[in-house]
């Protein structure tokens, strides 16, 4: 079987978990070896989350390689760069570019990237770059929708993880783990896989 | 059989119950944690599961199970092995009827703080056989397997795992729980086994003890728990560890589709350290002319391999963390393994393999953590600073020691008022000394709840019959909250389960005779403040005890706070609330203060920071 190895960053709060989780119980139920390996930090949010997913091989142990990840999903655009090394070169890197601004940067002590430098980075590993601007997330009955399914759904759009993991099979993992709000995740499903793309600043 | 989606922690729970384990003890601690959590949420007649007060402690009462026959289990952090491992090396040298599983997770790569220690070292001095499962599959059967060594050997058996493995989630077969026996337990009054009664009873236990690792080498062998694997003569040997041996097979794959030639590699594949598998490990080095060994943490397996050879007399070149190909720090990957093949097959490493040469993190915004919006521990360190103001002194003349727990995020910015994170309890004991080797100003210790209760109390008691000038600030939050809000024995009544009782912190205080006891509500800063101030210049031991529930635990149970509201006309944009709160609700942003609803949880400490009153509570 094919392997597929996915690095998926992000600050705690912004559903980096559950994103993989919603992988790993798709593929579990398609009966495709699957490790998911997070690493979240202590119990307060707002910290460095990552998760490691290993799919297509049983025998894997639970960290991926330095430019060992076919895919890398980053929630947050100067997390991003945690991730950078890891990407394979050639890899698919799909960056959801919102800002969650460290106290000091708010305060005007301490430097945050710019989108171009993250951009630039990722490049320069022969990393094609997809990415969403946080500011097209949309409102379903007037409230903005969950980021991180959005994401998602850009993910299952965008990227070679399809060949794996079809949208269909995915649609009914989420339907069966939020029951009662099945109509809104599929909106924002559905709108992530058509969401705009942003082009290199 | 059912295939089940499992974390690590999650298959050694399993595993535990497919053995019918009667009796699970343990302290919380990442990478840990998972396993006992797992238990508690089902519904086990027939076995006791409980989170203890300490790691020696639960390593007690799961000992006390395996003297009356049955098997049990305790389960630690690495951290808890050093808390533990009085009684466990005691109970190692007496032995028990029972099988005794000891559960520890390793944290190569420190996910979680503390000493990146390794395990081994304690198995080693108290000879007791270490299982490496290296497969989250592995993890649930080698459970199962550690439990029928101990059986058989009449002793406790260490399972040891580390972070990637007990944190990471995977499919897992597992077959139906067995129920615990029950019925007829053994009353063996056995003083030549259960006291250290003299210097015959403590040698012959020691006797015993290594004739019990012999036995479990034996067993091991018999039972084809460690696999060798020959390849060409005289040519290049691998021996691998634990989760290393999976890492092994991912390198194999890629150098050899990177073209490099692995078919000729002898292997060993260890999945148990100790007692050293001296058969194999010879076998390898008579084989081979280049052994490369992969282990995480310390070179134990290594050192051995070294002795093997130089006791056969065969001259082999031996490559890990002695000639440096490898660190004694940090985790492993399948990177790591490549480099050391490579080394071993002196080939330099294949370009598509090769590490680049790039940097990005360097642009990469710092994020320190803090703690929680709403959170009581931020009054507190407030608090503290407002109370050394107070008393005309700045922070760099006031010692304060931390502990463990999120009480020691009052290290880090903005609050910068602790000084040290030693280990659990040490605070108090700290503190004291710092007040023996001569301060001119008050010395303080702060302490959580649970870490109190843990190992604080000796350290307080020292204290109090001594004597010492100094202030014990516990921040009593309910709930052993860093390690993702465990029940303690000071967790509100109505929050505890299975018939546990709640023990009332303040009464234990009291009943300790501390002469200067105050309560406070972190909530109120300039309350606690005063009230702490007062007690620094207390001469003796003052205590006061901060009391206001964990923010996320209150927020889990619909306890509410009066709403904040920000008055967008009257900030004066002096951020003062952040530079000094640091609150995570409170966001500056394109020239704005905004106020994050779904995170404030209304505990008010930022109004009293906002002079111009533009936040302030509602109604
Ligand atoms: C010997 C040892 N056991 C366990 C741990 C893991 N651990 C770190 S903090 C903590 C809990 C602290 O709880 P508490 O003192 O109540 O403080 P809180 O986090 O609730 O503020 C635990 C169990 C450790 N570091 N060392
Ligand atoms: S988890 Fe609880 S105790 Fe820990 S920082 Fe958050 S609110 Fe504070
Ligand atoms: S009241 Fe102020 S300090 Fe408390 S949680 Fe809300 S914003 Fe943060």
């Amino acid at each position: 079987m094919q392997t597929y190895d996915i690095y998926l960053v992000g600050v705690g709060g912004q559903g980096v978990l559950t994103i993989a989780d919603l992988i790993t119980r798709t593929a579990f139920r398609k009966g495709i070896p699957v490790n998911y390996y997070p690493t979240k930090g202590m119990a307060q949010r707002g910290g460095f989350v990552k998760v490691q997913l290993r799919l297509g091989s049983s025998e894997v142990g639970p960290d991926i390689s330095e430019g060992g990840a076919d895919l890398v999903i980053s929630m947050e655009r100067s997390e991003a760069l945690k991730a950078v090394r890891f990407l394979k070169t050639g890899g698919e890197f799909l960056l959801y570019d919102h800002r969650w601004n460290p106290a000091a940067v708010m305060l005007g002590k301490a430097p945050y990237p710019d989108l171009a430098t993250v951009w630039d980075e990722i490049a320069a590993v022969g990393g094609k770059v997809y990415a969403l601007s946080d500011k097209d997330l949309p409102a379903y009955e007037g409230r903005p929708v969950r980021d991180n399914i959005y994401v998602l759904g850009s993910v299952l759009a965008q990227t070679k993880i399809t060949d794996i993991l079809p949208l269909k099979d995915m649609e009914e993992t989420i339907a069966a783990r939020w029951p009662k709000v099945t109509a809104v995740n599929a909106f924002t499903l559905e709108a992530g896989e058509k969401a705009p793309l942003l082009a290199h600043p | 059989m059912e295939k089940m989606l499992l974390s690590g922690n999650e298959a050694v729970a399993y595993g535990a119950l497919a053995a019918g384990v009667k009796t699970v003890a343990g302290y919380p601690g990442t990478p840990s944690t998972e396993m006992i959590e797992s238990l508690l949420k089902m519904d086990l007649p027939g076995t006791n599961v409980e989170w203890s007060t300490n790691e020696k402690v639960a390593f007690e009462v799961a000992a006390g199970g395996a003297l009356l026959g049955y098997p049990t289990m305790c389960t630690m952090k690495m951290t808890g092995v050093n808390v533990a491992y009085d009684s466990l090396i005691s109970i190692a040298y007496s032995g028990c009827t029972g099988a005794l599983v000891i559960y520890v997770v390793d944290d190569p790569g420190v996910s979680a703080g503390m000493a990146e220690q390794d395990t081994r070292g304690f198995a080693l001095i108290s000879d007791l056989p270490v299982l490496e499962p290296s497969t989250l599959q592995e993890a649930y059967d080698m459970t199962k397997y550690a439990f029928k060594l101990a059986k058989a050997i009449q002793g406790p058996v260490f399972l040891r795992s580390v972070t990637s493995l007990s944190q990471s989630h995977g499919v897992v077969e597992v077959e139906p729980r067995v129920l615990p026996e029950t019925g007829h337990p053994l009353m063996e009054r056995n003083m030549d086994k259960y006291t250290k009664a003299g210097a015959k009873i403590c040698m012959d236990q020691h006797q015993d003890l290594l004739n019990r690792l012999t036995k479990a080498g034996e067993i091991i062998a018999a039972d084809g728990i460690n696999q060798l694997h020959l390849g060409a003569a005289d040519g290049a040997g691998v021996i691998a560890v634990g989760v290393a041996n999976a890492y092994l097979k991912e390198a194999c794959q890629k150098l050899a589709a990177a073209g490099v030639d692995v078919s000729q590699l002898s292997t060993l594949a260890l999945h148990n350290t100790l007692p050293y598998d001296d058969g194999d490990i010879e076998k390898l080095l008579q084989h081979c002319s280049r052994i490369l060994v992969a282990e995480e943490l310390e070179p134990f397996t290594e050192n051995r391999v070294i002795l093997d050879a130089y006791k056969l007399g065969k001259k082999v070149e031996i490559l890990g963390k002695n000639d440096g190909t490898y660190a004694r720090i940090n985790y492993y990957n399948a990177e790591t393994l490549i480099k050391g093949l490579c080394k071993l097959l002196a080939v330099p490493v294949p370009e598509s393999l090769a590490k680049r040469d790039i940097q990005p993190e360097a642009h990469c915004a710092a994020r320190p953590i803090t703690v929680c919006a709403g959170c009581p521990h931020r009054g507190t360190y407030i608090a503290m600073e407002k109370a050394i103001k107070k008393l005309g002194l700045k922070k760099s003349d006031v010692f304060i020691t931390g502990d463990i727990g999120c009480t020691i995020l009052g290290t880090t910015p903005p609050f910068e008022v602790l000084w040290t994170e030693v280990a659990m309890g040490a605070s108090i004991p700290l503190a004291q000394g710092v007040v023996y080797a001569g301060t001119e100003h008050p010395v303080l210790a702060s302490i959580g709840d649970s870490t109190f209760f843990h190992a604080g109390m000796p350290g307080l008691v020292n204290a109090l019959q001594h004597n010492i000038n100094l202030t014990l600030v516990i921040m009593d939050n309910y709930w052993t909250a860093m390690t993702g809000m465990q029940i303690n024995a000071n967790t509100m009544q109505s929050e505890q389960i299975h018939g546990w009782h709640a023990l009332d912190l303040e009464q234990v205080l009291k009943g300790l005779g501390v002469p200067d006891l105050k309560l406070a509500d972190p909530y109120d800063t300039e309350d606690m403040a005063a009230k702490l101030a007062d007690s620094m210049q207390y001469e003796g031991v003052s205590v006061v005890l901060a009391r206001r529930e964990c923010a996320i635990q209150a927020r889990r149970r619909k306890v509410t706070y009066t709403p904040v509201k920000l008055i967008a006309e009257k900030c004066v944009k002096c951020k003062r609330c952040i530079t000094i709160s640091g609150c995570p609700a409170l966001q500056f942003e394109d020239g704005v203060m905004k106020l994050d609803p779904t995170q404030c949880n209304g505990c008010g400490i930022c109004t009293d920071l906002c002079k111009p009153g533009a936040l302030v509570k509602e109604g």
